[in-house]
């Protein structure tokens, strides 16, 4: 009888959620949110002072910003990351788990950057 | 001598670059050109019989039934994996290239060794597992249950989508596109119980995961069948067999080994 191995379960499902939640917000959030922001102003939509400093930064400091800096920069980072992760491999240009360990590792730290930022932001 | 009935010589014709390897004699493949009769109905398939009956009966390629069932024709034209009996040469009036399918090894000229793809799935067992039906009840199914794997079950085996892959392509190992639509097929039959021992293979590194969802598995799939949404389907299906593991209280491990050689 041949000799027989384990299947090892993928940790995969891991980054694909983060990448797929990152996907939906990078498809959907973001481009509303350029629209609004960007040119909302511009159209009328919103008065400048609406986005003044003060209030972006206390809406932004709210305890809820979390989730604002959730959607816009750290499940997109995942996202991010993800796909050029798999890009490097398709290119044939990295199939090491280091280019995993730099890829995913380095959408944790800026992660946690924004998370350590905007409690700063919340505390200081 | 007589010409075959469908494809006079009187008819006009195109050049047809066929991929040669003989093992015997050849180092590699080489490209060999012929000069080919055609009318409207003439197919790939029934150009590569005029050749072996007009020009070269040396050269090899494997087919069976002609009409799209057997999935046993399955070529490179012009870089993309088509069954030779479903494509026609009147959409090609500039010539084309017939090529072996790309992603296996070539054993002679037009047929390859499709062993991978067959491993593969045999690994996924597609198959009704588990409760068998007694010969006075048949198993019976409400169109809603039939129509939820209806669209996965019409794969032929040809292999096309498998040489449309690139992930296959870079990793033989990667179980790929019509196996794992085949075991999501299975997994979506009400009748089926098999799901436990399929999952462990497709929760793998080389199960579904190894899809980056190019979707060009579905674009050649001359059934119509979509290994892509099979497979990113699966891919909700391992989260979630994921998820229920992880939270779930350690049980005796009965999972199934993979096979290696």
């Amino acid at each position: 009888m041949a000799a027989t191995k384990r299947y090892q379960r993928s940790d995969e499902p891991i980054w694909w959620s983060l990448f797929s939640a990152g996907g939906v917000c990078v498809a959907m959030l973001i481009p509303a949110l350029i629209v609004l922001l960007v040119f909302g102003p511009w159209l009328g939509l919103l008065s400048a002072e609406a986005l003044s400093y003060q209030r972006m930064s206390a809406l932004l400091y709210h305890p809820l910003g979390v989730l604002f800096i959730g959607a816009v920069i750290i499940l997109p980072l995942f996202h991010a990351m993800h796909r050029i992760h798999h890009g490097l491999h398709d290119l044939q240009w990295a199939h090491s788990s280091l280019a995993k360990w730099l890829c995913y590792g380095s959408a944790v730290l800026l992660s946690l950057l924004a998370l350590g930022l905007w409690l700063l932001g919340v505390f200081v | 001598m007589k010409q075959p009935d469908s494809i006079p010589s009187d008819k006009q014709h195109l050049s047809m670059t066929v991929q040669r390897y003989r093992p015997e004699q050849d180092d590699a493949p080489v490209w060999q050109s012929y000069q080919v009769p055609y009318d409207d109905s003439t197919s790939v398939l029934d150009a590569l019989h005029w050749i072996k009956e007009q020009q070269d009966s040396s050269l090899a390629y494997r087919w069976s039934c002609r009409m799209a069932i057997c999935g046993s024709c399955g070529v490179m034209v012009d870089g993309t994996p088509k069954l030779g009996c479903k494509t026609f040469l009147r959409d090609y009036p500039k010539g084309l290239k017939v090529a072996a399918l790309a992603n296996f090894p070539i054993e002679k000229d037009l047929i390859v060794d499709m062993n991978q793809f067959l491993h593969h799935l045999t690994a996924l067992k597609p198959y009704l597992i588990g409760q068998p039906s007694s010969a006075s009840e048949p198993n019976r199914q409400s169109p809603e249950q039939v129509k939820r794997y209806q669209q996965f079950a019409n794969c032929i085996n040809c292999g096309l989508c498998y040489s449309a892959c690139p992930q296959f392509g870079l990793n033989p190992e990667f179980l790929g596109p019509a196996a794992i639509a085949l075991a999501h097929r299975y997994n979506l039959d009400s009748r089926d119980q098999g799901k436990a021992e399929r999952q462990p293979a497709l929760n793998s590194k080389n199960g579904v995961w190894s899809c980056t969802f190019v979707g060009f598995c579905s674009t050649v799939c001359p059934k119509g069948v979509d290994p892509a949404a099979a497979i990113n389907q699966g891919k909700i299906v391992s989260t979630m067999d994921g998820v229920i593991q992880w939270f779930s209280p350690k049980q005796l491990d009965t999972t199934p080994q993979e096979p290696t050689s």
